[in-house]
């Protein structure tokens, strides 16, 4: 068996060199001056200091806001969709869960072209309405599968034994069925919301220049500003952001177990 | 009764879901045969997009680098993905979880994350952007799904098979491949379907890790999001109708290959030619490898986005024989940084006071004028500006104003008697485009308030920066880039904010539009083109400012883009017949107030791009 013990060396070169250098160096420019050179390195918090001013506290209280309605309504539509695919015959059921599965297949960017051609003649271009409706059609499906993988596992007796114990179908539903399904539901939430936090393409295609969330403004900070260094400081910040919601979504996962 | 009731209307849920899905894909694929440029109107049946991308070399090049990143990715992933998802269900606790941890990194973090700590990486290795670039940010990417598709099927694996296997004498090496890797084939090949869409489909990081010219599909669908473009809808189709073959197949496959047929079609194949198959494989991506990597006389060229007629560049290609790399910018900000983060380029067209950063900061080349041959062609007037006295670092290559494009229809002439304050009055209420760029936005501002476009005081900027945000309050404008292009043409807004050059064109495919400079003062500006200091092959720089500056092409790329020729014969000539009547190119020359931009303290620029983001995210 010692013998390919050796094999994870490789990878363990390669992941320090793609992985843990670059996030050090995020690290590292995040808290350092411009215009700074290796030999001559200054540390600052600046940086993180510029998430204080309103307008950038406004940019992440906005990208949040706009990440949590995503996720509410992506919750509401795709908890309903799952919950209706998952009570069909199991050759329905595959048949309508590969429907779901294919757009998620189709590059990206060829769906927002597609909605902006949509939206473009009707006139409803550059609008709150028109970011909606891409990031819920992006992102709809990652809602609907953990959701429905677990509302597919779940022991239908549960929810038998559940009536015959005088239970009403509200009843029934609130805790059994949806309790049962919680870790799919917080599977879906985290995934959603972490598409919608970051993503920065759908604003600014559906939504037009005076649209800025996290990732526009980190995109921006990078392609045009060349302010490296606050542009690094906000990716370290989004990072976690993501990693405290995902430990969070795990409490709440245990916490209910 | 109710449970009828229930069914029909669950039915129609999902049925209204699914159409939510399809609907824009479908659309996509019938507008990809409509046989004009519309996407509002059906006009007919035609392959006339499909015709124009075979055509395209920059989208087929798109798809060849899309498919051969993505197959040489998934192939190394999915080695070195299979081989340690092996090693690791060998190896102790702790280096176990700590890798299993690390390679967690990528998969939970944005892509936007990755992206820039990849990009990061590569420019401080002074790795020069571009495939290989691309292929290893790909690899990272990919590796990861490959070892969480892996590893839970080595776990499930007995462990002493391996043993048993060494016991009867094979050896280690022949125990991994005929005993072990066959055992866990589901797996590999799940990891292996997962890397090859991820890399296919990823846009995020190769945006922000490649360079130099070299696409894939989602940038070039990226960049056709500002104009209308029914090629794309072609190439969408195809990407589509493929994945969606693919996916059945894959989903069919295990049915399909136990039926008696398949399994004999399978047998029956010789090794052979299984192997030609194999090698006929490998030599295509080779070539494909070649056809992205070969270079002979190359000349770099880093413009404006629809800033030329592109059929000067095959023009030019042909008759010096080289290959010319053209890349577009959106601004001189993200040309700046991009040049910053060093990326290299033979000739760039910077506006003016862009030209006098560069010059300043040691960036371009002093142009040896005895070697343009065409440089007589230039109108006179515009040499010599303060910008760039003598004209020593730039060649004129388009020039113009700014104004405001307004809808006859719907602006009432007296209200434009109001100069740029017409922008913030209530009547055009979320009716506006502004243009998205800093400088253009304060000067504006600073031109309604009677200031300098210049000027370096703080407080005409802090009031500039009120005057923009009580205009955002008021009108609620929308800021665009080159979108707003076919958006005027369409007639969506009473207004935007233009180059006079683009407001040429665009008033060119509709009439109900004028052009209108307040009286104020403006922003009169030269685009010129520069050879940079890194140019590799400056003969090759010195024929390409003189091929703009021939009469005849710089007529075509006239005509073709909309902005006033510095070319005197040239503008001359369009000037009474292509673009007759069109007050927007011939861009107003006597007033006093109009300014040319010039380079800004870097103090005074930080302050503004502050003041900038303020504004926008207000």
């Amino acid at each position: 068996m010692k013998y390919f013990k050796s094999l994870v060396r490789p990878y363990l070169v390669w992941s320090f060199i793609v992985v843990l250098v670059p996030l050090f160096m995020i690290f590292l420019y995040a808290v350092t001056n411009s215009g700074n050179s290796l030999i001559n390195i200054q540390f600052t918090l600046n940086n993180f200091g510029k998430f204080v001013e309103p307008v950038y506290l406004e940019v992440f209280i906005n990208s949040i806001r706009l990440g949590l309605i995503t996720v509410a309504i992506c919750l509401v539509l795709g908890y309903s969709m799952a919950y209706i695919i998952a009570r069909q015959k199991e050759k329905v059921q595959n048949f309508l869960i590969l429907l779901v599965t294919i757009p998620m297949w189709i590059n990206m960017l060829i769906r927002i072209y597609a909605w902006k051609s949509i939206l473009e003649p009707l006139g409803l271009m550059h609008t709150d309405f028109a970011v909606m409706v891409g990031q819920i059609c992006e992102f709809l499906p990652f809602m609907i599968i953990p959701i429905h993988t677990s509302l597919s596992k779940m022991d239908k007796s549960f929810v038998e034994a559940a009536y015959d114990l005088g239970a009403n179908p509200v009843q029934t539903f609130f805790k059994v069925t949806f309790k049962l399904s919680i870790p799919g539901v917080l599977n879906g939430v985290i995934m959603v919301f972490l598409l919608s936090i970051s993503t920065f393409m759908i604003p600014q295609i559906l939504g037009g220049g005076q649209y800025m969330l996290i990732g526009n403004l980190i995109e921006k900070q990078f392609i045009e500003v060349g302010d490296w260094n606050f542009g690094s400081a906000v990716s370290l910040l989004l990072a976690l952001i993501i990693l405290f919601s995902i430990r969070w979504m795990k409490k709440i996962d245990k916490g209910e177990n | 009764m109710l449970k009828k009731l229930a069914r029909i209307s669950s039915g129609l849920y999902v049925a209204l879901c699914f159409a939510f899905f399809y609907v824009p894909i479908i659309i996509t694929m019938i507008f990809s045969f409509n046989s004009s440029r519309s996407f509002a109107k059906y006009t007919g049946f035609s392959l006339r997009w499909y015709q124009a991308l075979i055509n395209d070399s920059e989208i087929m090049a798109a798809v060849g680098v899309s498919v051969s990143v993505a197959l040489f990715a998934t192939a190394i992933s999915t080695v070195l993905g299979t081989i340690t998802a092996i090693g690791l269900s060998k190896s102790r606790r702790i280096l176990k979880e700590w890798i299993l941890n690390i390679n967690n990194i990528p998969i939970m973090n944005p892509d936007i994350v990755t992206a820039i700590g990849l990009m990061i990486l590569f420019t401080s290795l002074k790795i020069e952007k571009g495939y290989i670039t691309m292929l290893l940010a790909h690899i990272c990417f990919c590796t990861p799904y490959v070892i969480t598709s892996v590893y839970p099927k080595i776990r499930e694996l007995d462990n002493n098979i391996a043993n048993a296997a060494m016991d009867l004498g094979a050896t280690p090496f022949q125990a991994l491949v005929k005993v072990i890797v066959p055992m866990i084939k589901p797996g590999i090949y799940a990891g292996m379907l997962l890397a090859f869409t991820m890399s296919i489909d990823d846009f995020v990081i190769s945006y922000f890790v490649s360079g130099n010219g070299v696409e894939n599909i989602s940038m070039i669908v990226y960049n056709a999001t500002k104009r209308i473009n029914p090629t794309i809808n072609a190439l969408s189709t195809i990407v589509i109708l493929a994945i969606v073959f693919a996916v059945v197949v894959v989903k069919l496959a295990p049915k399909v290959r136990s039926t008696s047929w398949f399994c004999a079609l399978n047998e029956k194949i010789p090794k052979k030619t299984r192997r030609v198959f194999e090698a006929v494989c490998g030599v295509l991506i080779f070539v494909i490898l070649l056809r992205c990597g070969g270079d002979a006389k190359t000349l770099k060229v880093y413009n404006a986005g629809e800033y030329i007629d592109d059929s000067l560049v095959t023009a030019f290609e042909e008759e010096y024989g080289c290959k010319v790399i053209y890349e577009t910018f959106d601004s001189n900000e993200s040309m700046y940084t991009k040049v910053m983060s060093g990326e290299k380029y033979d000739i760039i067209i910077p506006s003016d006071y862009m030209i006098e950063r560069l010059a300043k900061e040691k960036f371009l080349q002093e142009i040896d004028k005895d070697r343009l041959k065409n440089l007589g062609n230039i109108m006179p007037r515009l040499m010599n500006q303060p910008f760039d006295p003598e004209n020593k670092y730039s060649i004129p290559y388009f020039w113009g104003n700014v104004g405001i494009l307004y809808d006859k229809t719907v602006v009432k002439t007296e209200d434009l008697e109001a100069g740029w304050e017409v922008l913030r009055n209530p009547a055009y209420k979320d009716n506006i485009y502004m243009y998205n760029s800093e400088r253009d936005s304060f000067m504006i501002a600073l031109k309604a308030l009677g200031y300098s476009l210049n000027t370096s005081d703080r407080a005409e900027l802090d009031r500039a920066y009120k005057w923009l945000v009580e205009q955002k309050e008021r009108v609620n404008p929308i800021y665009m880039g080159d979108e707003v292009i076919d958006s005027m043409i369409a007639g969506n807004k009473a207004m935007a904010i233009v180059y006079s050059g683009d407001a040429a064109y665009i008033m060119s495919e509709n009439e109900n539009l004028g052009f209108y400079t307040p009286q104020s003062g403006t922003n009169l500006w030269i685009d010129g083109m520069v050879i940079t200091n890194e140019c590799k092959n400056d003969d090759l720089a010195y024929k390409w400012i003189d091929f703009m500056l021939e009469p005849q092409n710089a007529s075509l790329n006239s005509e073709t883009v909309g902005y006033s020729s510095p070319v005197e014969e040239a503008y001359k000539e369009i000037s009474m017949t292509v673009y007759a009547d069109n007050e927007a190119y011939v861009p107003r020359q006597d007033n006093q107030n109009d300014e040319f931009f010039r380079y800004q303290e870097p103090e005074i620029k930080r302050y503004c791009a502050e003041l900038w983001t303020k504004v926008k995210s207000q």
